[in-house]
């Protein structure tokens, strides 16, 4: 009886390591035995799958290529009939053989990576918060705002009390407004007008304003590294430098024990800085339910302007927006439908749709790749375009995913495509020139250079008048027309003047934030 | 029939209506021959619904993964060498993951190891199907006893050690294994009553 009581624990603690349980060593022939497995994995099912790692479909597809090109050459094509059969074969996974020396080879790698680059432990701080941060079930916080001038004066700017757990929040600013989000309903009480606003549940820009998760995002998306610790409200902290290409480094704060982000402060822009600062963060503990109920002070009048209903079907979405809406296979959590629009929530991703306007007209400086026969805006987070009637626009970490299952033929910008070698005279590029231009719009100024029309519409207009553009452009905007925009390079046509074509590039930053540069253009 | 029920009967649906996956037959066929882009955009397009449905069997990341990767390859074979992709492909990949399932269970019981088959039969693919798997484990579990319900709510649903699980139910380890051992013993009963 004892030894039956470790096998089944064994095999519990083998599946909760997500490993198979035969590799345990607790193969066994009993039914009974068999019937409590059956019985552990039906309980476990009640729980989400664990994913595998991200880049998982990408591993899939190497490994099948490699697999079908590797027949291929040495022309020992089975037929389906053998592989079936069950005959010993090469798993796709690498033979057990090569794992220990596959191990050594990364073992050795990454001692000669540390021996090269002192800051490689050191950055593990930054993925240790960005795990914590994924970890975070709750928390309730002071978050404090503060700017200082490069006279050294400082200033406390304002300050506000948060409450999150899991998807509800509240946020009450020091002059008495607060904002709830309970998952059902979003309102705002505000103190001074006497009134409670009722705002739609989704999409939720608040949220996004003081979110933890996107600071650890951009922290491991940009270089960064750990340049010292530092003692911030009370908190021992590692503070990390984070360097955007092209754009003045800042720092962010991370605290040593609960490896969350606790400061973060912007670089001098303007002679202006501002440091947000978590002046007291209590996390993962019990949040009081009645934050979050919806309960209108007496006196106060409620304002309304279709905030949307929460409905339990999408038949039911279906009769107040007056469409059908395009579904991806996985069900959403929530459908909130409005008079003219349909918001799907999946969790950290948004579906809106809307019946289709006017043109199409993707944003200047999205990049562009093709979906349901049609162009894709890809634009910070978001991948928008048309198709059955519908505009549809979806937000979010699994963006792609779920877009690609609405439109099947979806296609991302090819961001590897050569534009730039097809340009019959070559540009050169003073790159001081470029990154004094990326630091003048960071700082705000010229927000112009981030639109590649913009820039392809100065560049061509220049060469018509050397001496300097006064009044409005020889060349009027109407005549350009974005052809491609992979993201880091773009090509756009000009249908009168001196230049057929223009090719732009993004030097420093391949985002959403980075400039474009003209690096070539096609002479009429 | 009342109003309300009439309304039920013709409108609402869960929410979870399943839309068909469409996958262009020269992608499918591209793929067979091995063109990179194409067998990228088929498991990018199907991996997730086919690792879920094979999770949901083996409950292990480990095993899922090598069968799901497995059913691709055993598919993209069947394709290449029948020049026709199957109408259904996710229904294809999903059938083909049962069987590597089964093989391997049968390799066991070759072994003279016992199988429940029941956990590889395929299922009827709908949300109702699912939720009523799901109701049946939740009311099953209902009817143990509340420290039996702790134990395998510590151990396998939050994924506690046994010493964890010890510290937090006042127990010694062997007690929790005997524990959790009687749970799953009921529990295994409770489940085959509902069957």
């Amino acid at each position: 009886m004892e030894r039956k009581e470790s096998i089944v624990s064994e095999y519990i603690d083998a599946l909760n390591k997500e490993a198979a349980p035969g590799k345990t060593g607790n193969g066994v022939n009993d039914q009974e035995l068999e019937q409590i497995f059956s019985a552990v994995r039906a309980v476990k099912s009640l729980k989400e799958p664990a994913l595998p790692d991200s880049g998982f479909a990408q591993g899939l597809a190497e490994k099948l290529t490699t697999r079908i090109q590797e027949r291929e050459r040495s022309g020992t094509v089975r037929n389906a009939s053998g592989v079936l059969a069950g005959q010993s074969r090469p798993k796709l996974s690498r033979p057990k053989w090569m794992i220990p020396a596959a191990a050594l080879a990364a073992c050795l790698l990454i001692l000669a990576v540390m021996v090269s680059s002192p800051n490689m432990f050191r950055n593990d701080v930054a993925y240790a918060m960005q795990q914590a941060v994924s970890n975070l079930s709750s928390y309730h916080g002071v978050l404090e705002m503060r700017s200082n001038n490069q006279a050294g004066e400082e200033w406390l700017v304002r300050r506000a009390e948060l409450w999150s757990v899991g998807d509800r929040y509240a946020v009450r600013q020091d002059d008495g407004t607060v904002t709830v989000n309970n998952g059902d309903k979003k309102w705002q009480v505000r103190p001074q007008e006497k009134a409670v606003a009722i705002l739609p549940v989704l999409p939720d820009p608040t949220r996004q304003g003081f979110d933890l998760r996107d600071e650890a995002q951009r922290a491991l998306q940009y270089p960064h590294e750990v340049v010292g610790s530092e003692v911030i409200a009370g908190r021992d902290t590692s503070k990390l430098e984070i360097r955007p290409p092209g754009g003045l480094a800042y720092h962010l704060w991370v605290d040593k024990q609960t490896d969350l982000p606790i400061q973060i402060r912007t670089p001098m822009q303007n002679s202006l800085q501002t440091t947000y600062t978590f002046i007291s963060l209590e996390v993962n503990s019990p949040v009081e339910d009645h934050l979050f109920a919806y309960q209108p002070p007496q006196g106060y009048k409620i304002v309304q302007d279709d905030p949307g209903q929460l409905v339990a079907t999408v038949e039911e979405a279906v009769l107040i927006s007056g469409f059908a809406p395009l579904l991806p296979d996985a069900a959403p959590k929530r459908v909130l439908a409005f008079q003219d629009r349909m918001v799907l929530d999946y969790g950290d991703t948004t579906i809106t749709e809307v019946s289709a306007q006017g043109s199409f007209a993707p944003a200047p400086n999205s990049a562009l790749g093709q979906a349901a026969g049609g162009p894709l805006e890809v634009w910070w987070e978001g991948l928008r375009w048309r198709q059955n009637g519908l505009e549809i626009k979806v937000t979010g970490p699994q963006r792609v995913a779920l877009a690609a299952e609405i439109a099947p033929d979806l296609t991302l910008p090819q961001v590897s495509h050569d534009l730039v070698s097809q340009a019959q005279v070559k540009v050169s590029v003073d790159m001081d020139i470029v990154r004094a231009n990326q630091m003048q719009v960071d700082r705000g100024s010229s927000p112009w250079q981030l639109d590649p029309l913009h820039v392809a519409m100065t560049f061509v207009n220049l060469k018509v008048s050397p001496q300097g553009i006064i009044g409005e452009p020889e060349i009027g905007s109407a005549s350009f027309k974005l052809e491609l925009n992979t993201g880091a390079q773009a090509a756009i046509t000009v249908s009168e003047g001196p230049v057929k074509k223009v090719y732009l590039q993004r030097l420093l930053r391949q985002d959403e934030t980075g400039i474009w540069s003209v690096v070539g253009y096609d002479p009429r | 029939m009342t109003f309300d029920n009439a309304y039920s009967s013709v409108f609402i649906k869960p929410i979870g209506i399943k839309k068909v996956k469409v996958i262009r037959t020269n992608i499918l066929l591209k793929a067979a021959q091995g063109d990179a882009y194409s067998i990228e955009e088929l498991c990018l397009a199907l991996w997730e619904p086919v690792y879920r449905f094979i999770y949901h069997r083996v409950q292990n990341r480990e095993e899922a993964e090598d069968i799901t990767q497995e059913s691709f390859a055993r598919t993209l074979a069947y394709f290449r060498n029948h020049g026709e992709p199957p109408h259904n492909v996710l229904g294809y990949l999903k059938t083909v993951g049962v069987n590597i399932i089964r093989d391997s269970w049968r390799k066991r019981q070759l072994q003279g190891k016992v199988v429940n088959w029941e956990d590889v039969k395929p299922l009827v693919e709908d949300n109702q199907t699912e939720l009523v798997q799901r109701l049946r484990i939740e009311s099953a579990l209902e009817r143990l006893k509340p420290e039996q319900k702790t134990v395998l709510q510590l151990r396998i649903l939050m994924g506690c050690s046994v010493a964890d699980t010890a510290r937090q139910m006042g127990k010694s380890e062997a007690a929790v294994r005997t524990c959790q051992y009687r749970a799953l013993q009921t529990l295994a009963r409770y489940l085959d009553d509902v069957d």
